[in-house]
């Protein structure tokens, strides 16, 4: 998808049209401090570098007054260029859409507050560049321009209007049977009888009476202005047939925006069930987070990546190296966000069911290592908890370790959960009473264990086992 | 432009004429009524060629008056935006002059005469060209196109140029020579 072509498009557009358009009310001095001329440009190319934004912090950025910047953006709503979109949300809402901004850019990542549950709704307005009706819009607008001269320019403009300078009625050619006088030869109005003028809609037509030069003064003055209208415009035609065949850039509306971002920004590692679960108590947020996490579909492909279809246009889809100073304890990240190596896909996180998603390629043991430790802490825990059945407490624990752990990183190919656990049974037994004593100390020569075990077993029964994966 | 179609009205016919012309009584009155109307639709009717169908007629309540629908042929004419028409000029004025193509009339303002006329006025206001070649005034003939009309339900007056290649002065009233 390519957004810049469009872009310069828009620019493009914004120099030729919009640079001298100024914001003011007619009623402020427009020399005092200076008038802002051109800050439609300004905004244009902001919105440029941006996607769906909220209007404050469009303002925020560039440094407006939000009613300048909102005056702004409804004439740019008018004329076509922007779409608006108001809506009441609380401020849980805005944070949500905060991250969804983020992980559009790739920036930062969601901080997910637990706040108090005062629900206030403020009216928020967001706003996006519209490249299909820009496109439209554009071409229209210099065809309407160069229309007007050339019918001039055939005297093709036909119906004359007049108007009253009196009362300032308008009638049209149609209404003359009407206005014709008996007493002199000009029309007349019929409330007041004031004499009607004839209104010229001629655009070089300043020079008073006619005469065979005026006119073809007149055809000059149309002919030059035609010509310099071709050549003033002729970066931007090129541009829009350059841009005339490309698919348009298009990010939908703006909840499908927040949801495809939200989704990518999840999938980007950051599994924060909190997060997910708060935001899906926002009111009148759609209920965008979880549900619709299972709008991206998976494509497994075995042996190879793994592609996720559906991947929204306009999303840049890498995941950005996190700094080190980002990165706590028990997150999961992908190999790529602590800045090793880089990775192609997105997770998807689905850790209700024990779906068997297939995500990343990742390298086995610093995976292993957090999993297992993970798992073992879990798994500490349960044991304390059931230790009548063996095979109860096989099954629930990996189920509910698996569960509640990240369930996605696993590699392709490798074996799954259920291998591990037919072959570890007899291991955990011994192992139990050291598992209490030490932690970090067990917990790697379990993990050691289960390597080997792990690679034993995989040896042994990778053709066996045809686990589903996905 | 003409167009001969089939219309159909319902005539009513007072008592006094029920009698062995009944029908030439009645395509009588349907000529008085209908020649020389215009209906917004279908423009001038400018004469009945035949009467196609007489329907039965129906005795209204009260009166004694009786309804027949009447099925006749006509010819009609009905301006159109484009057409080119030959005129005759009724009026000039400042702002243009009036011209009429039989039963309708047609208003060319004053810039969409071409811009080498001007107006004078007088005691025979005209338009005419600079070197006193052409000259537009009262009872001359015009090709004017129509470039506009405006359709009420009785009326139908349109807008005119002679701005065009061929437009103008086809003869004058003052046939010189």
């Amino acid at each position: 998808m390519s957004l810049e072509p469009f872009n310069r498009l828009v620019k493009l557009a914004a120099r030729a049209f919009y640079d001298d358009i100024t914001m003011k009310g007619d009623n402020q001095p427009k020399t005092g401090r200076g008038d802002n001329r051109g800050i439609a440009v300004v905004v244009l190319d902001a919105l440029a570098r941006r996607q769906w934004v909220r209007e404050e912090d469009l303002a925020k950025a560039l440094k407006l007054h939000s009613k300048q910047l909102r005056r702004i953006l409804r004439f740019f709503e008018e004329e076509k260029f922007v779409t608006r979109d108001h809506r009441k949300e609380s401020a849980k809402g805005a944070k949500i859409f905060s991250a969804a901004v983020a992980a559009a850019t790739g920036e930062g990542h969601q901080t997910g507050k637990e706040g108090e549950e005062k629900v206030k709704m403020h009216t928020h307005s967001y706003c996006c560049l519209d490249y299909a009706q820009i496109y439209d819009v554009v071409r229209y607008r210099i065809h309407k321009m160069k229309k007007k001269l050339k019918d001039e320019l055939d005297s093709r403009n036909t119906v004359q209007t007049y108007v009253c300078p009196n009362c300032g009625k308008r009638y049209s050619a149609f209404d003359a049977l009407q206005l014709i006088s008996f007493t002199d030869d000009v029309f007349h109005c019929e409330r007041c009888d004031g004499e009607l003028v004839a209104e010229s809609d001629k655009l070089a037509a300043d020079e008073m009476g006619d005469g065979d030069d005026n006119r073809s003064r007149r055809r000059e003055k149309l002919k030059d202005l035609l010509k310099r209208i071709e050549e003033q415009l002729n970066p931007l035609t090129t541009q829009l047939s350059r841009v005339k065949d490309l698919p348009v850039p298009d990010f939908g509306t703006l909840q499908q925006w927040e949801a495809r971002a939200s989704a990518a920004a999840r999938g980007y590692g950051e599994i924060d069930p909190n997060d997910a679960n708060k935001s899906s108590q926002v009111p009148g947020y759609g209920g965008t987070p979880m549900p619709s996490l299972g709008d991206t579909k998976v494509e497994v492909d075995l042996g190879g990546g793994v592609k996720e279809e559906a991947q929204p246009e306009g999303k840049p889809v890498k995941a950005k190296v996190l700094p080190p100073w980002m990165i706590k304890e028990g997150m999961v990240l992908t190999k790529e966000q602590r800045g090793e190596t880089s990775i192609e896909a997105d997770a998807s996180q689905e850790t209700t069911i024990d779906d068997k998603k297939q995500t990343d390629m990742m390298d086995d043991k610093s995976l292993k290592d957090e999993y297992y430790k993970a798992y073992y802490d879990a798994y500490r825990a349960k044991l304390q908890e059931t230790q009548a059945i063996k095979q109860e407490v096989r099954v629930s624990a990996s189920d509910d370790l698996f569960g509640t752990t990240e369930s996605s990183h696993r590699q392709v190919g490798m074996k799954s959960k259920r291998g591990h656990d037919d072959n570890d049974d007899v291991e955990w037994e011994d192992d139990q009473p050291t598992v209490d004593t030490g932690n970090a100390g067990t917990s790697y020569k379990l993990a050691a264990d289960l390597n080997m075990e792990a690679k034993e077993s995989e040896e042994e029964e990778d053709d066996d086992i045809d686990w589903e994966e996905g | 432009m003409f167009f001969h179609i089939v219309l159909e009205r319902k005539i009513q016919l007072h008592p006094r004429y029920f009698g062995p012309h009944l029908r030439d009584k009645l395509v009588a009155k349907l000529m008085k009524e209908v020649e020389g109307t215009c209906s917004g639709r279908h423009g001038f009717v400018v004469a009945i060629t035949g009467v196609e169908d007489i329907g039965k007629g129906l005795i209204r309540e009260g009166t004694g008056f009786v309804t027949f629908p009447v099925k006749y042929q006509c010819v009609v004419f009905r301006p159109f935006k484009g057409e080119i028409l030959e005129a005759v000029v009724t009026m000039v004025n400042k702002m243009g002059f009036f011209a009429e193509a039989g039963p309708v009339q047609i208003f060319v303002s004053n810039h969409l005469i071409p811009d080498d006329m001007e107006y004078q006025a007088g005691d025979m206001p005209n338009y005419t060209t600079s070197d006193g070649s052409v000259k537009i005034q009262k009872d001359c003939e015009v090709r004017l196109k129509i470039m506009g009309t405006r359709v009420d339900a009785t009326e139908i007056f349109c807008i005119g140029t002679i701005k065009d290649d061929f437009l103008g002065v086809i003869s004058d009233p003052s046939a010189a020579s």
